[in-house]
């Protein structure tokens, strides 16, 4: 069974996270890789990826036309995503046995982070691909 | 550059509209053109990886406790408006060529064949890992 495991940030998150003392930075980063490294050892990672600031996200949709109109984000949202990864694993359990593991990350906050943990679907065929 | 597309989903629609609640030749159509779509990124070299995700039904919400153990609550997140129904993640040269995909995706048919316009929000990708090396 394949989890999405998603970490979010409301949307000034990246501008505090560079506000934050160098050494916890590092601290944060030596974890993320040590994290990810751990994972593709045991051959639970699928992929991984960190996302850019919601600073630089856009709605996009399709005009009549098929062009793409693009907009800010929306306005109402409160948390954004960071960054995720997706683990191939025997059961729930364990998934949410890694989603604590990565919710510890060292940051400034009292408590540990939130991980929304979603199943992924066998998806749509890739054909070809 | 790599760019995330990601289909974002009014929660409150997620029962009555996703595709769980189409008729079944609907259902069809819309697999049809993700296959053309991903067989086309494919072939232009363009893509990177799909996935779609399970309802918010689904969802949970985990955090560690103090001895490590997590402590899981059922999602979302009760101020959420949008659900991550699934997402591509793409390889392009420029950001106007990931909004031109973003938005052949929104066009998607959805019920009755007609073009979901559904909102793709497109972000960049900071980094990426699939051998643990970030």
């Amino acid at each position: 069974m394949k989890y999405m495991l998603m970490m979010n940030t409301p949307r000034d998150g990246y501008a505090k996270y560079m506000s934050w003392p160098k050494q916890l930075i590092a601290a944060n980063t030596d974890f993320m890789r040590a994290f990810s490294r751990k994972l593709a050892e045991a051959g639970e990672l699928v992929s991984a990826m960190g996302l850019e600031s919601p600073v630089q996200a856009r709605l996009v949709r399709a005009g009549d036309d098929g062009r793409p109109i693009t907009d800010g984000v929306f306005p109402e949202t409160k948390e954004f995503l960071a960054g995720y990864w997706i683990v191939q694993v025997d059961s729930a359990a364990r998934a949410y046995e890694i989603a604590a593991e990565a919710s510890t990350a060292p940051g400034m906050g009292d408590s540990p982070l939130m991980i929304e943990v979603r199943e992924v679907m066998s998806g749509p065929p890739r054909d070809s691909a | 550059m790599k760019y995330i597309l990601m289909m974002q989903f009014p929660l409150g629609d997620w029962k009555t509209k996703s595709i769980e609640a189409w008729p079944p030749q609907d259902v069809k159509a819309h697999i049809d053109f993700l296959r053309r779509f991903n067989k086309e990124l494919n072939d232009a070299g363009e893509f990177v990886r799909t996935e779609g995700l399970g309802g918010p039904e689904q969802m949970k919400i985990v955090r560690a406790q103090k001895d490590g153990t997590p402590a899981i609550t059922d999602g979302p997140f009760p101020e959420s408006k949008e659900v991550l129904a699934g997402y591509w993640i793409i390889d392009v040269e420029t950001p106007q060529r990931a909004f031109e995909l973003a938005a052949r995706a929104s066009a998607a048919p959805g019920p009755g064949g007609v073009p979901l316009n559904m909102p793709i929000e497109v972000r960049p990708v900071m980094m990426s890992s699939v051998s643990g090396e970030i």
